[in-house]
C-alpha cells in the first residue's frame, strides 16, 4: 500500500500517467458522477431501502413503481447464495411483502420436490426462531446485563457475560459430578439400591494403611466448633458427599447392571475436564468466524475501532460522555504508538544494548519477588499442615487461622506482586500495549502458579515419610490417612477465603471509600477518588477460582456446586459495586478483545489444573483408608482393570489403539493433514496479494479512462 | 392508549411481521404501544424524525440524524418504518445486512462513497471534541483507507466496506440497540 500516498494528493503538480486525479479544483464532480453510472454503482443502488440524491442533483435516481417491480423480479428470481430468508434484504417492508408474494408467485414453477423442501426449511426455520426465543426467555440476567451494557458499554457488558458463562459451567459440571458419583453412592449407602462397598485385598496391604478415623465428631461438640468444622472442613464435614472419602461404594446393583462407581468417577472427572475444555474453545472460537485470513492484528485495526467505535446500545448519557473520551484516549494511544514504534526501530546499537541490558537486570528482580512469593508460600504451607498435625482433635481459633495461613499468603502475593510488576514495566521501555500485556501475562503465571506451589508442597509432604520410604503405604499414612480428602479441603479452604475476601473488599474497602470520597472535602481523599472498575484485575480474580474449582472438584465432588453459588453472589456484589463504589476505568476495554483475553486466561487455568489432576491420578498411590480406589494402586488403574473384564475382540482392539504400532502412524497421518492445511492456507495468501495487486491496477485504469474520457468530453 | 388505537395487531399480521423482520414477535407488541398516541390506529400513525430522535436508546447516539435519515420515508416514520429500523439494529440481525445499512448511515454526503469528507465527519462526531488536531485526522483518516481502500481510489465503495467490517470483531456486538 505505499503507493496509496501518491494516489490521494489531489495536487500533486503537472500531469502525468501515473496521477490518478487531475490538479483541478473541481475535479470530484465529475468522476464522481460517472463513477455513479458504473454497472457497479447501479447494483448497490437496487439495494438501498430508499430513494438516493447526488449533492448537485445530477444522476438523479429514483425509482419508479415499474422499475422497481423489475428490480425486485431480478432479486426474487436470482438466488443469492448466503441469504436464506427475506428478513435479511435490506428493503423496506411494502418492498419485502412484494418480494414475498413474488417469490410464492414462483414456487408454482418449482417441481414438487422443491416445494415440499422450501416448506420444510421454513417451518424449520420457524421452528428454530421459537426455540431461541423461549431460550431467550430463560437467560439468566438478562434484563440486568442489558442495563449495564446501556450505562457502561459494551466493554464491561463483557465482563458480566463472563461470570455468567462461569455460572452456567460450574453448574453442569455440578450436575456432571452429582448424577453420576454422588446420587448413586448416597442412594446405594441409604439402602435404596443393593451395593457393595470397596473391599481392601487383605493380603497386599499392611494394616496400618487403612486405619482412618475423623477427629472431632464424637462426644459433645460446641456449638462453635461447627463453625470452625464448616469454614475448613474438618470434623463433620469431613465425612460427608462433599469430600472424596465418602466415596466408598464399588458397585450399585441397578436391574441388571452394575454401576461402577470407581470408574464413573474416574470417567466424570476426565468428562467435565474436556467438556469445559471444548466449551471454552468453543465460545473463543465464535467471536472469530469471520476473520479467515488475519495478517494483521484485528484488534489494532484502525477501522475496526472508528466502524465499530461506537457501541450503539449505550443510552445513559454520562456513558456517552465517557465512550467519547475513551476513544480518544485510544485513538491517541494508537497514533503514539505509530511514533514509538518509529522510534524504536530507529534506536542506535548502544541504546539498543543498554536496553536489553537494564530489561535482563530487571527480569532478574521480577523472577526474585516471584521465588520470594513461591518460598513464602512454601513454608507457610508447611507450617500450617504442621500445627493441623500436631493440634488435631483441638478446634479453636487459632487453628482456623493456621488453616487459612496459605490461603492469607496467597491473597497478599497475588495483591502485592501486580504493584510490583506495574512499577518495574515503566523501566523497561515498551511500548504501551505491551506493557499492558506483559504485566497482565506476569500477573496470570503468579496467580496460577502459586496454586501450583500449594499443590507441590502439599504433595511432597504427602510423599515423605520420616524414615521408611514410604514403602508401606506409598504415602504418609500417619499424618495422611485419607490425602485426597485433606487436598480436597485446602482447595475448599482456599475457595472459601476467596470468596470471603472479594465479599470484604467490596463492603468494608470500597463502601467506606466511596463515602470518604463523596462526604469529606480533604484533597488528598479527592485526589485518591473511587476505586476503578479495573477489568484485567477482576478477571485475574475470577480465573484464579475457576482453576481451584476444577482442580478441587476431583477430591470434592460437590465443590462445584459452591462454586457456582459463590460466582452467584459475585454476580449481584460487583453490579452493586459498578454501580455505587466505583468508576469505570479510563483505560478503554473493547468488548471483542475482552471475550478473547477471558477465554485465553481461563484456557491457561484449565490447563494447568489438568497438570496436578494428571500427576496424582498417575503417580501417586491412592490412598487404602477412605475412597472408591482402595483396590488399585493409582487412581488411573480402574481403567485397565476395566479392559480386562471386555470380551477378547474389544479388548484387542483397544489394546491396539493404544499401542506404538497404531499411534505412529496416526500421528504422520495428522501432520500431514497439518502440513497440507498450511501450505493450503499459504496459496490461499497468496492468491488474495495477487488479487488486491489487481484491484489497484484495475482501479488505476478505470480512473485513467475516466479522466481520459472526461476530457474528451470537454473538448468536443 | 386512546380509543383508536384499541385495534390490536391480528395474529395473521404478526405472523406476517416475524416472517419478513428478524425482530422478536414479543417486542412488536411493545414498538406498537410505544407509537400510538391516542386517537390513531397503528397503521396511519406517523412520528417525525426528531421524536425518533428523542427516544432514550437514540438520545445520546452521535449518529442518531444519520440513522433516522436512512430508515425513515421523507423524514416521516411510519409503523413499518420503526419496525424495519428495530429488524436491522436487533441482535438477531445478520451480519452483512447491518454492514449494509451501516455503509448508508455512514455516508454522509450520500454520493454512495464513504470518502474523506465522511470520515472527517466520523471521527468528528466520534470523538466529539473540537481539539483535535488536523494531522492527527488526516493521519488517521490514512490509516483507515490504508486498510480498507483495495482499489486505491481514496474512497470506501459498499463492497469494499463490506470486506473490512465482516474482518471486525467488534461490529456486530456494537452495532445493536435493543428497542
Amino acid at each position: 500500500m505505499s503507493e496509496a500516498g501518491a494516489a490521494r494528493e489531489p495536487d500533486s503538480g503537472g500531469i502525468n500517467d501515473n496521477e490518478v486525479f487531475l490538479p483541478d479544483t473541481n475535479h470530484l464532480p465529475p468522476t464522481v458522477t460517472f463513477l455513479q453510472e458504473l454497472p457497479s454503482y447501479q447494483s448497490m443502488l437496487r439495494r438501498r431501502p430508499s430513494t438516493v440524491r447526488t449533492r448537485d442533483g445530477q444522476g438523479f435516481v429514483r425509482r419508479s413503481p415499474v422499475e422497481s417491480r423489475s428490480i425486485l423480479e431480478g432479486l426474487g428470481v436470482e438466488s443469492l447464495d448466503r441469504v436464506q430468508s427475506i428478513r435479511e434484504y435490506p428493503l423496506n417492508m411494502s418492498q419485502k411483502r412484494q418480494l414475498r408474494d413474488i417469490q410464492e408467485a414462483n414456487t408454482k414453477y418449482l417441481s414438487g420436490w422443491d416445494q415440499w423442501k422450501q416448506t420444510r426449511s421454513k417451518s424449520w426455520r420457524k421452528f428454530l426462531d421459537e426455540t431461541k426465543e423461549l431460550s431467550s426467555y430463560l437467560e439468566l440476567w438478562r434484563h440486568d446485563i442489558r442495563n449495564i451494557e446501556g450505562k457502561f458499554g459494551t466493554g464491561i457488558q463483557s465482563y458480566f457475560s463472563f461470570l455468567r458463562f462461569l455460572v452456567l459451567l460450574n453448574f453442569v459440571i455440578f450436575v456432571l459430578m452429582f448424577s453420576f458419583i454422588t446420587l448413586p453412592s448416597a442412594v446405594s449407602k441409604h439402602g435404596v439400591l443393593n451395593g457393595s462397598y470397596v473391599k481392601v485385598p487383605p493380603k497386599s496391604i499392611e494394616p496400618q494403611c487403612t486405619v482412618y478415623t475423623v477427629s472431632g465428631t464424637k462426644g459433645l461438640i460446641y456449638f462453635y466448633n461447627y463453625i470452625i468444622d464448616l469454614l475448613s472442613g474438618t470434623g463433620f464435614l469431613e465425612m460427608t458427599s462433599l469430600f472424596y472419602g465418602y466415596y466408598t461404594i464399588d458397585k450399585v446393583q441397578f436391574n441388571v447392571i452394575k454401576y461402577n462407581v470407581p470408574l464413573a468417577y474416574l470417567l466424570t472427572t476426565l468428562a467435565y475436564l474436556s467438556l469445559s475444555l471444548i466449551w471454552i474453545v468453543k465460545r473463543s472460537v465464535e467471536g472469530f468466524k469471520q476473520s479467515l485470513i488475519r495478517d494483521e492484528d484485528q484488534f489494532q485495526s484502525y477501522c475496526n475501532k472508528i466502524f465499530a467505535g461506537w457501541d450503539f446500545c449505550i443510552t445513559d448519557i454520562n456513558a456517552a460522555r465517557l465512550k467519547h473520551s475513551s476513544l480518544q484516549y485510544e485513538l491517541k494511544t494508537d497514533l503514539e504508538e505509530e511514533r514509538l514504534r518509529q522510534k524504536i526501530a530507529e534506536r542506535t546499537t548502544d541504546q539498543k544494548l543498554r536496553i536489553y541490558c537494564l530489561r535482563i537486570f530487571l527480569n532478574i528482580i521480577v523472577l526474585a519477588v516471584l521465588s520470594g512469593c513461591f518460598y513464602s508460600l512454601f513454608r507457610a504451607t508447611v507450617f500450617s499442615q504442621e500445627k493441623i498435625s500436631n493440634d488435631s482433635g483441638k478446634p479453636n481459633v487459632d487453628n482456623l487461622l493456621v488453616q487459612y495461613l496459605p490461603s492469607m499468603v496467597i491473597t497478599l502475593a497475588n495483591f502485592i506482586a501486580p504493584l510490583i510488576f506495574s512499577l518495574i514495566i515503566k523501566f523497561e521501555d515498551y511500548s504501551p500495549a505491551f506493557e499492558i500485556r506483559l504485566t497482565l501475562m506476569r500477573c496470570v503465571f503468579v496467580r496460577l502458579a502459586n496454586i501450583g506451589v500449594l499443590l507441590f508442597s502439599l504433595g511432597t509432604r504427602i510423599t515423605s515419610c520420616a524414615s521408611e520410604k514410604c514403602t508401606a503405604c506409598g504415602y504418609n499414612y500417619k499424618l495422611y490417612p485419607c490425602w485426597e480428602s485433606r487436598v480436597g479441603q485446602e482447595m475448599y479452604k482456599l475457595m472459601i477465603f476467596d470468596f470471603i475476601i472479594i465479599f470484604a473488599i467490596t463492603v468494608f474497602v470500597d463502601f467506606p471509600r466511596k463515602l470518604i470520597v463523596t462526604y469529606s472535602s480533604w484533597k488528598a481523599f479527592q485526589w485518591c477518588g473511587l476505586q476503578e472498575f479495573a477489568i484485567p484485575d477482576k478477571v485475574l480474580e475470577i480465573v484464579y477460582g475457576q482453576t481451584i474449582c476444577w482442580i478441587g472438584t476431583f477430591y470434592s465432588p460437590l465443590l462445584p456446586a459452591i462454586a457456582t453459588i459463590k460466582y452467584f453472589v459475585i454476580f449481584y456484589i460487583k453490579k452493586i459495586s459498578l454501580m455505587h463504589t466505583c468508576r469505570p476505568s479510563t483505560r478503554p476495554f473493547r468488548a471483542s478483545s475482552s471475550n478473547f483475553f477471558f477465554l485465553v486466561v481461563l484456557l491457561i487455568g484449565l490447563v494447568l489444573a489438568f497438570i496436578p489432576l494428571g500427576l496424582s491420578m498417575t503417580h501417586l498411590r491412592s490412598s487404602k483408608a477412605c475412597g472408591p480406589f482402595v483396590n488399585f494402586n493409582r487412581s488411573w488403574d480402574v481403567v485397565p482393570y476395566t479392559i480386562h473384564t471386555f470380551p477378547a475382540a474389544l479388548r484387542k482392539v483397544l489394546n491396539g489403539i493404544a499401542s506404538e504400532a497404531f499411534a505412529v502412524p496416526f500421528f504422520m497421518v495428522i501432520c500431514l493433514v497439518m502440513f497440507y492445511f498450511i501450505a493450503l492456507a499459504g496459496a490461499h495468501k497468496r492468491v488474495v496479494d495477487q488479487l488486491r495487486e489487481q484491484l489497484v491496477m484495475e482501479s488505476r485504469d478505470k480512473l485513467f479512462l475516466i479522466r481520459k474520457l472526461t476530457e474528451a468530453q470537454r473538448h468536443s | 392508549m386512546g380509543q383508536g388505537s384499541s385495534e390490536s395487531m391480528k395474529t395473521e399480521e404478526l405472523e406476517e411481521y416475524q416472517v419478513l423482520l428478524c425482530f422478536p414477535l414479543s417486542r412488536i407488541h411493545d414498538t406498537f404501544k410505544n407509537m400510538c398516541s391516542p386517537g390513531e390506529g397503528y397503521r396511519e400513525a406517523k412520528m417525525t424524525s426528531e421524536q425518533v430522535c428523542s427516544w432514550p436508546q437514540l438520545k445520546v447516539n452521535p449518529f442518531r440524524d444519520r440513522i433516522c435519515h436512512v430508515f425513515s420515508t421523507d423524514d416521516y416514520f411510519t409503523f413499518e418504518d420503526i419496525l424495519g429500523m428495530a429488524s436491522v439494529f436487533s441482535e438477531k440481525a445478520c451480519p452483512w445486512l447491518k454492514i449494509e445499512y451501516a455503509f448508508f448511515i455512514y455516508d454522509f454526503n450520500e454520493n454512495g462513497f464513504i470518502d474523506e469528507e465522511d470520515l472527517q465527519i466520523i471521527i468528528r462526531r466520534l470523538l466529539n471534541s473540537d481539539d483535535i488536531k488536523e494531522e492527527e485526522l488526516i493521519s488517521l483518516m490514512n490509516h483507515v483507507l490504508d486498510e480498507a481502500d483495495l482499489d486505491n481510489d481514496g474512497m470506501l465503495s459498499l463492497a469494499e466496506f463490506e470486506h473490512v467490517m465482516t474482518k471486525s470483531p467488534d461490529f456486530v456486538l456494537s452495532f445493536q440497540i435493543h428497542f
